[in-house]
């Protein structure tokens, strides 16, 4: 990050305090649920930026990890009485190695065909959940079974609660991108976005830089999916396999910024902050206003700014702060 | 037994008919412009739709409405290419993959808004007919599609070899650069190769509306099967999409018939998912490194 | 007709790499066939011939780009055929691509520092071996400058510096004076000149006939995909098929008995 000036340090803080106590000012049930839809698809989205926006694999299948992770931990929990806290860690294992053969086979190819086999992926994993019934409840899927207020088990009666759990888990995933953007394996992961021959040609092995990248990225994305079955309370293949969650996840990032930390924080702000307006303007939400408006935010996106809003933001605050034009900088990688 | 693999074979081929228009148009839209165009299921869809509206407005029948659709949805592939895909041309993979995919879920979407999910079909006179073929059941609806499909798919073939334009299109698919030193001009070109994808991507829908219903989400379904056919035969060869759709129709309905009827997806993702673990350049590849 | 002088070896140099009847084809299209030389440790090679003749193709079969369909790639003792691209980079074999290939989104140093992370994993340790190449190759004042704002021949040189960081054995040049004036090819050709004192293996591919003679000892003339000549540039210059391939037929006039020396 570049260095933190005073005023922006001043500023940052007043920004985490505010994040810290919001929960607790803004008590409308309504408003923390939005909140909480906030900070977990910003956690997704910065999962799936690591493959996305750095390395330019453009996975519009991640909803395969959030689901695994998702039934993983029900599974464990209903049949077997686990605690979800543990589920969360187990359905991580199994995204990570559900990432693995996907990878393999889907990372020898480029571009547009690598997002089609993600695609197929996620929609292979959810015609198979809908058909065990056996075993995770078919397409009628489950509820959570209602355990009051208990912490251990994941389930909580305030909502505060979730929020800070999910602004911890948020909070993780930008520690884990910061820290790989300055090391090795993030010029690396950014080499192989740029140019996969010409990385190779000075010792990158690029399959390995993929494959290390995608089991972060499936690992965090499936602690997402535990989370989020757990805080409303159900699950079935559709909710959690669904395309359109693989959808959000992919566009906060390009929205936001592609291949930036905060990124795809600012897109899911901006994102979900339009859904809400919307709900609000038009009652219920009407199939398809929402992502009507979303796929001509990211058209208008495309077309104006391909590399997402914080390049803009960047230059905006560049040009007051400096009075002067200032190359965007997508990526703080300078040395 | 035999009988029965007969059926699933012809059932596969009828449908496999309308994969093909589908799965040419990506096929061809790749090839020449080197674009991905997930909304192509899109554009099947409104072609069903203005078919529909047709039939039930003026009465007019889904294969008379082709002299309707196809020729609307080569204005709009025209326009489509001129005013956003050539934006985003030079950009790079990424900003032309979703460009066409918001558009996919726009257009879906915006469907879904003004006509909502509800299913709409079409009677014809022969949408409940069949012929015969010794044991095979074959329904009228479903061989003029076949008929039409293929009679659309040579057309274009002979297209592209025998006329001016069709030949700098492949070239223009060949070597860009080399094609427009040759002095083809590339966005004559790439409108015409859009315009071309969308056309047979409207006839799709024209013919699927005797015996398939319209809904927003229609495309979706036909784009999936379209874009494993074009893998499968080989990115940008507009004949190995043809056979290649013709196999998965066969593949899908075979999977419906011995396995189970919400199997045919996942034997249509297996062979995708087999193509691009073993032989990722398609049926008809060339050299890989 | 190959080179009429064998090739001089003093018994204590060791060969860098060998090269042993390589061939590929693509479809068709016989790229190389049957090519076979030698780099002795610390020499600098040329590889030329008329546009076509296989020496990119060649470039990329030594490095792991496409596999060949038959004959071996060894160097400093190992084969290499059927090692990927980043193996070969492991073991001392760096090249650069005849169009630049900078990482575009990152800057000058982070770019070279991407190389230098092959040999350090330490990002203060790999900056610190970055500016040594960023310095060698004059792009020190450029450190913070987006890859892609570069001139091309800042990129070019970006390409050097990135290969030279990671601390190469043997340096593979593809084309690299292409385009530049006569003072940057003096330049390039003093940079190459001083790789070599430093104790590096090159072998380049060139078409700049000057930079070509100041800087090989030794040449290979490709066409077609065969080597047709080999030797010191004087012995090269003279040989017929040389003369034939770049030239064409006319401009052959046989060499008189005692003309040519080893």
């Amino acid at each position: 990050m570049p260095k933190l000036r005073t005023s922006a340090a001043l500023w940052l803080s007043v920004l985490a305090l505010i994040v810290l106590v919001l929960p607790l000012a803004v008590p409308s049930h309504f408003a923390i649920d939005i909140f909480i839809r906030v900070l977990l698809f910003a956690f997704i989205g910065v999962a799936w930026n690591l493959m996305g926006g750095y390395a330019k694999q453009l996975s519009l299948g991640h909803a395969a990890y959030f689901g695994l992770g998702a039934y993983t931990s029900t599974i464990l929990l209903i049949r077997f009485g686990v605690s979800p806290w543990i589920g969360m860690l187990a359905g991580g294992v199994v995204a990570m190695l559900a990432s693995l053969p996907i990878g393999a086979v889907c990372f020898r190819l480029r571009g547009p065909y690598f997002a089609i086999a993600t695609i197929a992926t996620a929609q292979v994993l959810m015609l198979l959940f809908l058909k065990f019934r056996d075993f995770a409840w078919g397409a009628e899927g489950t509820t959570m079974p209602n355990l009051g207020n208990s912490p251990l088990m994941m389930q909580f009666d305030a909502k505060a609660a979730y929020y800070y759990i999910a602004l911890v888990m948020l909070a993780i995933g930008l520690a884990i991108t910061y820290r790989i953007e300055r090391s090795r394996m993030g010029y690396y992961l950014v080499a192989v976005g740029e140019d996969e021959d010409a990385a190779e040609a000075i010792g990158v092995n690029a399959l390995r830089i993929k494959r290390n990248t995608y089991l972060i990225s499936a690992f965090l994305t499936a602690l997402a999916g535990t989370f989020y079955v757990q805080y409303i309370y159900f699950i079935d293949p559709n909710t959690v396999f669904g395309f359109n969650i693989s959808v959000e996840v992919a566009l906060v990032s390009i929205v936001g910024g592609i291949g930036t930390l905060w990124g795809p924080v600012v897109g899911t702000v901006l994102l979900e902050a339009t859904s809400a307006l919307l709900q609000s303007w038009l009652g219920s939400s009407h199939g398809g206003v929402q992502l009507t408006v979303y796929s001509l935010i990211l058209i208008a996106v495309i077309l104006w700014r391909p590399s997402g809003l914080l390049g803009v933001l960047t230059d905006a605050y560049a040009r007051v702060v400096h009075a002067g034009p200032v190359r965007a900088r997508e990526a703080s990688l300078d040395g | 037994m035999l009988a029965t693999v007969a059926q699933a074979v012809v059932n596969g081929l009828l449908i496999g008919g309308i994969y093909a228009l589908v799965s040419i148009g990506v096929t061809l839209i790749f090839g020449v412009v080197k674009v991905v165009n997930f909304a192509q299921g899109e554009f099947v869809m409104i072609g069903m739709y203005i078919s529909y509206f047709l039939a039930t407005r003026f009465g007019i029948d889904p294969l008379a409405s082709l002299v309707v659709t196809m020729p609307t949805l080569f204005v709009v592939g025209v326009l489509l290419q001129q005013f956003l895909i050539r934006r985003v041309l030079a950009l790079g993979d990424m900003p032309q993959i979703f460009l066409t995919f918001a558009l996919s879920l726009l257009l879906l979407n915006v469907m879904l808004l003004l006509f909502t999910a509800d299913y709409r079909t079409v009677q014809t006179p022969y949408t409940e007919t069949a012929i015969h073929l010794g044991a095979v059941y074959v329904p009228v609806a479903k061989l003029i599609a076949f008929v039409v499909a293929m009679l659309l798919s040579l057309a274009l073939w002979l297209f592209l070899r025998g006329t001016d334009l069709g030949k700098a299109m492949r070239a223009a698919a060949q070597n860009r650069d080399v094609a427009m030193l040759m002095g083809i001009n590339p966005d004559r070109v790439f409108c015409v190769a859009v315009g071309v994808a969308l056309a047979l991507a409207g006839a799709a829908g024209s013919l699927l509306m005797p015996f398939y219903p319209a809904y927003p989400m229609v495309g979706q379904v036909f784009v999936l099967m379209a874009f494993v056919a074009v893998v499968l035969g080989t990115l940008g060869n507009v004949t190995g999409a043809l056979i290649a759709s013709l196999m998965m129709g066969v593949a899908e309905s075979l999977g419906i018939q011995f396995v189970g009827a919400d199997s045919g997806l996942i034997v249509v993702f297996l062979m995708l998912l087999l193509t691009l673990a073993f032989r990722p350049s398609g049926l008809f590849g060339g050299w890989t490194r | 007709m190959l080179a009429r002088c064998a090739r001089e070896k003093p018994p204590s140099m060791a060969e860098a790499l060998v090269v042993h009847d390589l061939s590929k084809r693509f479809g068709g299209l016989r790229a190389v066939q049957d090519l076979s030389f030698s780099v002795n440790e610390g020499e600098t090679v040329a590889l030329i011939g008329p546009n076509g003749a296989g020496k990119t193709t060649s470039f990329n079969l030594i490095t792991g780009y496409h596999r060949p369909d038959a004959g071996s790639v060894f160097a400093f003792g190992r084969e290499l055929v059927g090692l990927r691209p980043h193996d070969i980079c492991a073991h001392g074999l760096a090249r650069t691509f005849q169009v630049a290939r900078p990482f575009g989104r990152m800057t000058v140093l982070a770019n070279v520092m991407t190389g230098a992370f092959l040999r350090d994993r330490k990002p203060e340790v790999a900056r610190e071996r970055a500016r040594e190449a960023m310095d060698f190759t004059g792009l020190s004042a450029k450190e913070h400058i987006p890859a892609r704002d570069l001139t091309t021949i800042d990129q070019r040189r970006l390409e050097l510096a990135r290969a030279l960081a990671t601390q190469p054995r043997l340096l593979l040049l593809d084309e690299v004076m292409a385009g530049l004036n006569p003072a940057e090819i003096d330049q390039a050709v003093a940079l190459v000149g001083k790789l070599s004192t430093r104790g590096l293996t090159i072998v380049i591919v060139e078409h700049v006939m000057r930079a070509i003679m100041a800087v090989a000892r030794h040449i290979v003339v490709l066409d077609h995909g065969q080597k047709i000549a080999e030797g010191n540039p004087r012995e090269v210059v003279a040989d017929e098929q040389v003369i034939r391939a770049y030239l064409g037929t006319g401009y052959v006039h046989s060499a008189a008995p005692g003309d040519t020396q080893c």
